[in-house]
């Protein structure tokens, strides 16, 4: 299956100030909260666990390699209430997903935490999002 | 009496299952210390929950809530010292995988105050004699006795030694007896084992908590302070929420140390 990397980004006033609204366990200094990139690829697994769910997404770059990332969520019970469950996504599904790219530079990004759930589309369907 | 023991003991366990249908507004004082602190008040407020925590405001400085300013709160010598060697993961001074926050880094308990920040549920459950309170994050509890006065010499514990009473529609919960190990909020700021802690829970509609809390730590803070917080009644049953020291391992080898290296605050 094809897959690419698209990179997109938000640039807003609006997103300096939601930056600090979002929050992960650990706080998110470690994201890029101002940009907004696109990753599209294969699932190879769906961690539904503590403290974070974790997605890893098989996403060929634009040199043609394969590159794993890892987009971090919120746990469990958060994403169930925001309407996910542990079978939201299994591997080999088709994802195209939002996310919050790591800011040095390396293939990790968060795309949910305790008050946001960036874009997930599971082959084809989006799957429930919020945004602050 | 063993029957009325048994039968809460089953009603504590239930609540957090089906807190969410529990709608009334308020309850029968069922137990003599309970009528006897309610004298004034025929009925004591429902306050069930559970209570979802907003996002959004890590800190407990009241001119301060997104913790753009951490050192601006009015603190002694002592409370800046402590402050120096925090490396939190909110705030201005937020920090990733250099993060020394003893709950994240170790899953320790995070103090009464920190559980208000989390955004997991609670719910209270109002006994005969005691009223517990019950939090989803890492499924912490602590119980407030009615009826009776602090230990003269309390044991220094996480979570401290609470006592309890209804003013009217509010619950007032008097804490002492804290140690000093937890952060009295996401960015850091400590507290001392001085630490007097007022919390009062009042229903200001039929699905939102006030939570004011009052800090009185003079070892830390000149003056006391006092923050409110309102959260919302959540529709979803209170569920697992752990911190598992595999777990946060497992995390922290595959995505904070691969996410980023930030400098330390110095």
């Amino acid at each position: 299956m094809k897959s690419s990397l698209f990179v997109a980004f938000c640039l807003a006033a609006g997103f300096l100030q939601f930056v600090g609204t979002v929050s992960a366990h650990h706080g998110v200094s470690g994201y890029d909260m101002d940009k907004v990139i696109t990753v599209s690829g294969t699932v190879t697994s769906f961690d539904w666990s503590n403290p974070h769910c974790l997605v890893h997404i098989d996403v060929k770059d634009s040199k043609g390699e394969n590159k794993d990332w890892i987009i971090e969520l919120a746990a469990p019970t958060i994403m169930k209430r925001n309407g996910w469950s542990k079978d939201s996504m299994k591997p080999g599904d088709a994802v195209v997903a939002e996310t919050h790219p790591a800011r040095n530079g390396a293939t990790t990004g968060l795309s949910g935490a305790a008050t946001t759930l960036l874009k997930f589309v599971v082959n084809g369907h989006a799957l429930p999002s919020q945004s602050q | 009496m063993p029957n009325r023991e048994a039968k809460f003991k089953i009603v504590l366990l239930a609540i957090p299952f089906f807190a969410p249908v529990l709608n009334a507004q308020s309850v029968t004082p069922s137990s003599p210390a309970m009528k006897q602190q309610s004298s004034n008040v025929s009925r004591v407020p429902d306050l069930t929950g559970p209570w979802a925590v907003p996002g959004g405001s890590p800190s407990l400085d009241p001119d301060d809530p997104r913790g753009a300013r951490p050192e601006q709160l009015p603190m002694t010598p002592w409370a800046i010292e402590r402050m120096k060697g925090v490396r939190p993961p909110f705030g201005a001074h937020a920090t990733f995988e250099a993060v020394n926050d003893p709950v994240q880094k170790y899953c320790d308990p995070p103090g009464v105050t920190r559980l208000y920040l989390y955004p997991w549920n609670f719910s209270l459950v109002q006994g005969p004699g005691v009223v517990y309170i019950l939090y989803e994050f890492m499924g912490f509890w602590r119980p407030v006795a009615l009826g009776r006065e602090h230990p003269k010499d309390p044991d220094l514990t996480w979570m401290g030694d609470s006592i309890g009473k209804y003013e009217g529609d509010t619950f007032v919960v008097d804490t002492i007896g804290f140690n000093d190990k937890t952060w009295i909020d996401q960015v850091g700021h400590p507290h001392s084992d001085q630490l007097h802690l007022i919390e009062r829970f009042r229903r200001v509609n039929p699905d939102s908590l006030e939570v004011s809390l009052t800090f009185d730590d003079p070892k830390a803070y000149p003056k006391p302070f006092t923050v409110k917080r309102t959260f919302k009644r959540s529709m979803a049953p209170m569920e697992e929420t752990v911190c598992s020291l595999t777990e946060m391992q497992s995390f922290d080898d595959e995505v904070m140390k691969t996410t980023t290296t930030q400098t330390p605050r110095k």
